[in-house]
């Protein structure tokens, strides 16, 4: 072992430990100064930049108006971002008369071509930053390139395209997206997609259907919860056709979406998808029935809140609360349920809207009698008494079963 | 003895040079996932995200126990957050000061009666309180269980949300900082289950409504060592572990999870002393047993502010606390090592936290005593000594320095020149003997662990209030 430290210490490691010495103080000598330098650059190029962006804002109205020559800022390349951020800048806040004055402008301007250009020539975070530009246009003409980089090898390039594409928020550009979906599946996780048409389809949320109809897998899930969130009483016949849909999530989106339908219509195919075997289904079909304030519902929500799942329980709870207006009233209902789950969640629904009170006063304001004793008795205590209901709360509950 | 001498120095000369080398090989790693991350913020605007439909809500848990100097503040500060849709968690852990009687005043609590399914282990809840000002805000008064993850169970158990975001009551988050941990997440939600931010130390910055004015260097020493520190940890070590998914902490000050998967594991370990640690390491155990691909991401531009000690005392609690907890967490865990089941946290992220994190203490004091014996033997070669001592210096700065440049590369916080300056010059400061009363203090700790002192022990806060500029 001796030997082998003499060694060590003569010949390899101490020629190797001075060599590193000598490269680490380099090391640290080229790291100081690249931090002294970046410091200083980024100093001076910020005042350049801050100084030519005050000089480019004074003439913004005569540039934006096409007043100052093109070719004044466009061939600088400094001078062609400042005036791209600034004028994208502007588009978001402005109002509809200003959008379409720099509109025009990045149009004439050669803007809209130029981020085209690089969003159809560049490759990575170069061509990722085109497609935000070009989305942030929401310029029709930006929807090709967009499209096309749906179709580029690099995941996050096709993120950014679908992002942009969000930003259209056109059927043109669901159309793009739906046509690349249906042609090479998902590529791409389905939620910025999913994201993606909710905005696109918002306006004719008719383009799915047919989709629909056509597609399966996961692309037709996905299709089916865009639809649960962009549906309109136009589709109300269309919808009809998926409560009986074999997929779960088809037979979801229906029930959501029938909530915004005609009472008359919905409520009988929303009652059937109340009692679906999968529990996500019953939950939307609970949250749409809340959302249709038909007084009819009350029995099917009543039955809601004996749900195995929590979570319906809750929703069933929320949506009583929204179609009722005499609360002490529900409460006697949701008492005579006699379920303790059940009552759970309707006790959290009325202390998080601030009903208790509300229900006590009007429990109060009954004539006297033991009825209205043990109800004011459960809603202070917050649970079924231990010794069970009293007799005519128990007729109730009986009655509420049968039901 | 005289072998034995020679066999540790030669030792102790080999791990440097291995742990340098690993810092190096990091330093490299995160110069390069860094600058990707940089263009990828070119394409990202947050502004999608927070309009986004399908942004998923999050429950933000805030555990505090005593925390009367900060509570407010804390909160208040949550509330300027930019977010669609937050539920807000206060756990009051069994606080003996203001902390709860200051959140009844400032919010207007009234008891309620919330959802709260005791799933996940934790101490006794006394009562639940919702906000009259602010409706999403929930309090929860629980016992004090003895650690922060018992607070954070109750917490988890009120969550309705399908992520949780877990914040400390002493931290303030930027204005856009849950936008900005939640791209990963939006990204590809069936992937990406968890992800940490960046921690970064308040102290010497200014705070006004809640939200953070101006960042400055702090002016103690001490702080100072720690901005570095935190600087090297974040921007240096996590970058470099999660760019290969191998990511091990997400700190406990900030950090995003999925509320399904953290309920899966059962919660937090009531009693962990690192439940940070703990929990990312059994959510990979948790994956990797169920044979589920996903990833656990580290985003460094969402910033969270904290306090770090400021007194020697306090930094000497809160590394030998840390120090507890990492043997905590391994200890449980060995059989996760070198097993092919659990891949690259198996073989290379655990080994690392075994050798480089957990021994370094060992292995660092006792490679001082045999220098020390040795040179008292005589049998030390003062030159090659000193020699061994400048490249470990040099190295070490080398790392040091790599961190501040990343910083300046990439985020920029420290605007200031004398702020540079200060913290370049303390790179060259650090190593000693700030790094070797560390190695003791940790030490300790180790120590304290074994003979079964797992207490949190207390450390001195200045709190959120002095950081707040006062209005003319």
């Amino acid at each position: 072992m001796a030997f082998d430290f003499e060694k060590f210490q003569r010949f390899g490691p101490a020629a190797f430990v001075l060599k590193a010495i000598l490269a680490a103080v380099a090391a640290d000598v080229i790291l100081l100064g690249c931090i002294l330098l970046r410091r200083g650059y980024r100093r001076w190029y910020f005042a350049r930049r801050d100084a030519r962006v005050i000089e480019i804002r004074q003439q913004w109205d005569a540039l934006i108006r096409g007043e100052i020559p093109f070719e004044a800022w466009r061939n600088n390349r400094r001078d062609c971002q400042i005036v791209e951020s600034m004028a994208l800048d502007a588009f978001e806040l402005a109002g509809s008369a200003e959008s379409a004055q720099i509109l025009k402008f990045l149009r004439t301007s050669g803007l809209i071509a130029k981020c085209t250009f690089e969003a159809r020539r560049h490759q990575g975070w170069r061509r990722r930053e085109a497609l935000v530009a070009l989305g942030r246009t929401r310029a029709p003409e930006a929807i090709p390139p967009l499209t096309e980089a749906l179709r580029d090898r690099d995941a996050e390039t096709r993120l950014a395209a679908l992002r942009g594409l969000e930003r259209m928020a056109c059927p043109e550009a669901a159309k793009g997206i739906l046509n690349w979906i249906s042609e090479s599946g998902l590529t791409v996780p389905a939620l910025p997609v999913q994201s993606a048409l909710i905005q696109c389809c918002a306006e004719r949320p008719q383009i799915l259907i047919s989709h629909l109809q056509h597609t399966e897998g996961p692309v037709r899930e996905l299709l089916a919860r865009v639809l649960g969130e962009v549906a309109t009483p136009v589709l109300q016949t269309s919808l009809l056709q998926f409560v009986d849909d074999e997929l779960p999530e088809l037979r979801a989106a229906a029930a959501r979406a029938l909530s915004q339908s005609q009472p008359q219509i919905a409520m009988a195919s929303l009652t059937e998808l109340s009692q679906d075997p999968i529990w996500f289904v019953r939950l939307r079909a609970i949250v749409s029935l809340g959302e249709l304030r038909n007084p009819s519902a009350v029995s099917i929500l009543l039955r809601g809140l004996t749900d195995s799942k929590r979570l319906v329980r809750v929703r069933a709870a929320e949506a009583l609360l929204k179609i009722g207006s005499d609360h002490a009233a529900m409460f006697e209902e949701v008492v005579a349920l006699n379920d303790r789950y059940g009552l759970d969640a309707f006790l959290t629904a009325i202390d998080n809207a601030g009903l208790v009170g509300t229900i006590q006063q009007e429990l109060s304001q009954r004539p006297p009698s033991a009825r209205k004793d043990a109800l004011l008795e459960i809603l202070t205590a917050k649970s079924l008494p231990t010794a069970g209901l009293m007799p005519e709360l128990a007729a109730s509950a009986k009655a509420a079963s049968a039901l | 003895m005289i072998q034995f001498l020679e066999f540790s120095n030669l030792a102790l000369f080999y791990y440097y040079l291995c742990c340098n080398t690993a810092y190096l090989i990091m330093l490299m790693a995160a110069l390069h996932t860094s600058i990707k991350h940089q263009h990828r913020l070119k394409s990202l605007e947050t502004s999608w995200i927070k309009l986004s439909p399908l942004t998923p809500p999050i429950t933000i848990l805030m555990p505090a126990r005593n925390e009367e100097k900060s509570i407010s503040i804390a909160v208040k500060n949550l509330l300027t957050l930019d977010y669609s849709e937050l539920e807000l968690i206060v756990i009051n852990d069994g606080s003996s000061d203001r902390t709860l009687e200051l959140l009844r005043q400032e919010f207007r609590l009234r008891p309620v009666k919330a959802v709260y399914v005791a799933e996940a282990l934790s101490a006794p809840v006394r009562q639940l309180y919702r906000s009259d000002v602010v409706p999403n805000l929930l309090v929860i008064d629980k016992d004090s269980g003895g650690s922060k993850a018992d607070a954070v169970n109750a917490g988890l158990n009120a969550a309705t949300s399908p992520y949780i975001c877990v914040i400390d009551a002493d931290s303030v988050l930027e204005r856009d900082a849950l936008l900005r941990i939640m791209a990963p997440v939006l990204a590809d939600p069936n992937r990406v289950i968890a992800v940490g931010g960046i921690v970064r130390v308040l102290n010497g910055s200014e705070l006004e409504g809640g939200r953070m004015r101006r960042v400055r260097l702090p002016r103690k020493s001490i702080e100072i060592l720690q901005v570095i520190e935190y600087l090297r940890a974040f921007l240096i070590g996590r970058e470099a572990w999660a760019g290969k998914n191998m990511l091990l902490i997400i700190s406990g000050a900030f950090g995003v999870f999925r509320t399904d998967l953290v309920r899966a594991i059962g919660g937090y370990r009531s009693h962990a002393i690192g439940e940070d640690i703990d929990l990312v390491t059994r959510l990979h155990r948790y994956m990797r047993d169920k044979g589920q691909e996903y990833e656990i991401r580290f985003v460094p531009d969402p910033v969270c502010w904290t306090e770090a000690p400021s007194d020697l005392a306090s930094l000497r609690s809160q590394r030998s606390r840390w120090q507890k907890g990492l043997l905590d967490v391994l200890w449980p865990q060995r059989d996760m090592l070198f097993r092919p089941r659990y891949g690259r946290i198996g073989c290379f992220a655990l080994p690392y936290l075994w050798i480089f994190e957990l021994f370094a203490p060992v292995i660092e004091v006792g490679g001082i005593l045999t220098i020390i014996l040795a040179a008292c033997a005589g049998m030390l070669s003062h030159e090659f000594f000193l020699q061994f001592l400048l490249f470990g210096y040099a190295f070490a700065t080398v790392i040091s320095i790599g961190s501040v440049l990343l910083e300046e590369l990439t985020y920029k916080r420290y605007n200031d020149w004398q702020d540079v300056i200060r913290l370049v010059s303390y790179c060259f400061l650090e190593h000693f003997p700030y790094r070797q009363l560390q190695m003791l203090w940790r030490l300790q700790g180790m120590w304290q662990y074994l003979r079964g002192d797992i207490a949190w022990g207390v450390l001195q806060r200045v709190g959120l209030q002095s950081a707040v500029v006062k209005q003319e």
